[in-house]
């Protein structure tokens, strides 16, 4: 599971509920986050059993889903990160995680033979409440509000974001503090730290 | 959902834990104890879904509730142990129980800590899915091994 040891001092600072999400791991990103590592924690640690103890039982299905164990891990750590390039990153692990239980998902239909063990995605994730069809659905929802933020300029969090990536910032949370140093410096022409 | 998980894959094994859990009229502690986490995740998610809907971020009661749900999670893992301990194997294999006793006690510790960092209604939201993830380990369980009453 992530550890997200980073992440609470932003969202401290700015309480009001109202506020814009400051990263893809803050606001409704806790939650998805939060259902992305469950499932990053099931899919690997079953997988690694299955491999471990009954391989030439089902090859093929302990294999997606040790696939899918990854793809998830990926997932996980790109959201909780955040950065322009991890949301890159994270778009296209969630499209792999759509096509993968779409793909997998009509293959156990057709072929019950080459799944005698159910994987993550069989039967379009329905030994797991459907959840990983629906969950790389909102996942790239809210990527792509992320995508759409990042390019409108008057959204001052993420443009910050990115300009203090640019700036060569460390951490994420860094990130934003130092581009809100330097935003307010730009618009006002006077250093505004507090 | 939560329900039809079992019913599906229905084989012998499935059969006789059927009989002793539902037919027996001495419901056996370690059932009220699974029984317990069931009711009380999903109230606890409930409750916690009504607070994001009302937009309300984690509060105190909340807290408390993963608190116990925690304290029963443990017990829950203590009663396996020790079946465990008394030689009893699950038919479903003991890597992924053990797999599953490391698992159940870092659920609520992991969503309390994640649900306390957002200060929005968010938090709540994680705490529901919290409440609900632990019923369906209990349920999960009782698959792994029967001898677990649910």
């Amino acid at each position: 599971m992530s550890k997200p040891t980073a992440a609470p001092e932003p969202a401290a600072a700015h309480e009001s509920p109202a506020a814009q999400p400051e990263s893809t791991r803050t606001g409704p990103g806790r939650l998805l986050v939060a259902v992305y590592a469950l499932f990053a924690l099931s899919a690997t640690a079953r997988a690694a059993v299955q491999i471990g103890t009954k391989f030439g039982h089902a090859p093929v299905a302990y294999l997606l889903s040790a696939f899918a164990g990854v793809v998830y891990i990926i997932a996980t750590v790109t959201l909780t990160n955040g950065s322009p390039r991890a949301r890159r990153i994270a778009v296209v692990s969630c499209s792999v995680e759509l096509a993968g239980v779409l793909a997998v998902g009509t293959w156990s239909m057709a072929d019950r033979a080459m799944f005698p063990d159910a994987t993550v995605w069989s039967g379009y994730g329905s030994g797991y409440g459907f959840v990983p069809l629906v969950l790389p659905v909102f996942g790239l929802l809210w990527l792509r509000y992320w995508s759409k933020r990042a390019k409108s300029p008057r959204t001052i969090g993420t443009s910050a974001e990115d300009a203090g990536q640019t700036a060569g910032g460390v951490g994420h949370g860094e990130d934003i503090e130092t581009a809100q140093r330097t935003r307010d410096t730009a618009a006002d022409g006077k250093t505004q730290r507090t | 959902m939560v329900r039809d998980g079992p019913s599906r894959r229905a084989g012998p094994r499935f059969q006789t834990a059927l009989v002793t859990t539902f037919g027996s009229k001495m419901l056996s502690v370690n059932g009220a104890v699974s029984t317990t986490i069931i009711v009380a995740g999903l109230v606890l998610a409930g409750y916690a879904l009504l607070m994001t809907a009302f937009n309300r971020r984690m509060s105190v009661p909340l807290l408390a509730a993963l608190g116990v749900l925690e304290i029963l999670l443990c017990i829950e893992v203590g009663i396996v142990v020790a079946k465990l301990a008394d030689g009893g194997r699950p038919p479903g294999g003991l890597a992924t129980l053990i797999g599953y006793l490391i698992a159940i006690p870092i659920v609520p510790v992991f969503a309390g800590f994640w649900g306390l960092v957002e200060r929005t209604r968010w938090g709540s939201a994680v705490v529901a899915v919290a409440g609900l993830v632990a019923a369906i380990l209990m349920v999960r369980l009782h698959e792994i091994w029967p001898a677990i009453h649910v």
